[in-house]
């Protein structure tokens, strides 16, 4: 029996996405969304990464490894990823409605919304309702003294990249549903780089000298979400708790 | 025995805002925040809203006609208001980690962050680390298929004014934690002013023909918040719920 793991893209079965032709997109003769066309810029020159994007699939973020090679962890870590994975991923923070962080809202398949500023990107994911700040202020990272889920994130460019570097984290996340682990001193740097209208590269580092022996990360693609908008998703409770089984027995929680 | 109702302004005790002075900001010669500086304006010479604000008096929250007459309720209405203020607010939908609407969220005392572009503005709200998105586009207001907590919004300016206008609302939010109801036709109009660099006004106007006789409205200030971030305050399923009491 395989456990119920994909709270975060559950969506009730009579939802679906609010259809409204995003004003402003190019579009081709057609009127179709066009993809290829240059990826725009904002007043001030730099690349304008605003809009809804969505991930197709959900290997990596099952599974950051998920291209094979493997996260270089070191002991203690290997042994806490390698219970989760017996468990099935029961324990993940989605199961109490607490959502993810950086790495697995990133490679999540559900449309989250860039809204960049020159002082600020927010990201609005439509999972959990939740939303993540980055700051382009030139702030810099600030000492740890409240660990968070979502961490803390400040963004730089570099040339046409955005690179975003968070700390700050809580130890009780996962970078991914199969569990490889998150602790207070991981350091995540988010590069992202839009080639084109429709299509929006990132990479994504992990570095964590307590959990990890040298930096590792996976390279995912980002799609433009043309003419649709999010819908409200939250997580009540412990709906889908009760469905949450652990390898070889029922869980009466 | 009290209910312990205000589950959104929870914060854990050992937190505190991080400190960090506001960039850009109008400040005195002291370099405390300027408050009564003039209201700064967008590249495209709108009143810019943006940044950290907080609803400073919680009597809004609790109660959207505190201050002023009763809500003109049709008599199921009244019924139900009642009903779910004397059973101390047992049964609001944040006991379930499902948060807040348009009215609560407004008058709710924990930060909140504004962020403008012309296209869009959004609420990044502390409380339930959740948001509400503003369509600025010009877009009308769709017909509703899926009732929301948060609704659908869309805004205009006129002069110096943000309208907001929403519905979409489903009927299992509540107006305010006394239980003012609201339904799947509940309009609610918001117009903020931005008087000056410290103050917004916000007017609420609710328009509901299911559940009041009439349209009524509620007068909330707006505080901005200098040098203060918004730390992350996630609803943890159930770990309130035990310890609601109801009548």
């Amino acid at each position: 029996m395989k456990a119920l793991v994909l709270l975060a893209a559950y969506v009730p079965l009579s939802a679906q996405w609010i259809h409204y032709p995003t004003p402003g997109i190019p579009r081709t003769a057609d009127g179709k969304p066009n993809l290829s066309a240059p990826a725009p810029k904002t007043a001030d020159g730099k690349p304008d990464l605003s809009g809804v994007w969505s991930v197709n699939g959900v290997k990596y973020f099952m599974n950051l490894t998920a291209d094979g090679v493997e996260a270089p962890l070191l002991p203690n870590a290997a042994a806490l990823y390698k219970q989760r994975l017996a468990q099935l991923q029961k324990g993940h923070p989605s199961e109490r409605c607490v959502g993810h962080g950086v790495t697995d809202f990133a490679t999540l398949p559900a449309p989250r919304r860039f809204i960049q500023t020159p002082q600020m990107i927010a990201v609005l994911y439509e999972s959990y309702n939740h939303y993540r700040q980055i700051f382009l202020d030139g702030r810099s990272l600030p000492k740890l003294t409240q660990p968070a889920y979502m961490g803390y994130s400040v963004g730089h460019w570099e040339g046409d990249t955005l690179v975003v570097d968070t700390t700050g984290f809580d130890d009780r996340g996962w970078l991914d549903m199969n569990g490889h682990p998150q602790t207070e001193t991981t350091h995540v740097t988010e590069r992202y780089r839009r080639p084109d209208f429709g299509h929006m590269d990132l990479q994504l580092i992990i570095e964590d000298p307590n959990a990890y022996s040298k930096p590792w990360g996976v390279n995912l693609v980002l799609n433009y979400f043309a003419d649709e908008d999010m819908i409200e998703n939250l997580c009540e409770n412990e709906r889908d708790y009760s469905h949450l089984v652990v390898k070889g027995k029922e869980e009466s929680k | 025995m009290k209910a312990l109702v205000l589950l959104a302004a929870l914060v854990p005790v050992s937190a505190q805002w991080l400190q960090y002075p506001t960039p850009g900001i109008p400040r005195t010669p002291d370099g405390k925040p300027n408050l009564s500086a003039p209201a700064p304006k967008t590249a495209d010479g709108k009143p810019d809203l943006s940044g950290i604000w907080n609803a400073p008096e919680d009597k809004y929250f609790r109660d959207l006609t505190t201050g002023g007459p009763p809500a003109p309720m049709l008599p199921w209405a009244e019924k139900l208001f009642k009903e779910r203020k004397e059973n101390l607010e047992k049964g609001h939908p944040s006991e379930r980690c499902l948060g807040h609407g348009v009215t609560d969220y407004d008058t709710l005392g924990t930060l909140r962050r504004i962020v403008q572009t012309p296209q869009m503005i959004a609420f990044l709200y502390e409380g339930y680390n959740h948001y509400r998105q503003i369509f600025m586009d010009g877009r009308p207001l769709p017909e509703t298929t899926q009732p929301s907590y948060m609704g659908y919004s869309i805004g205009r300016w006129e002069g110096d004014t943000l309208v907001v206008e929403t519905n979409g609302l489903n009927d299992e939010g509540w107006l305010d934690m006394d239980g003012h109801p609201q339904t799947e036709s509940t309009h609610i109009t918001e117009r903020f002013r931005r008087r000056d660099f410290g103050h917004m006004d916000l007017q609420l106007i609710i328009d509901d023909p299911k559940a009041y006789t009439k349209t009524w409205s509620a007068n909330v200030p707006l505080v901005y918040a200098p040098d203060e971030e918004l730390i992350e305050a996630i609803c943890e399923n159930e770990k309130d719920l035990p310890h609601m009491v109801g009548k």
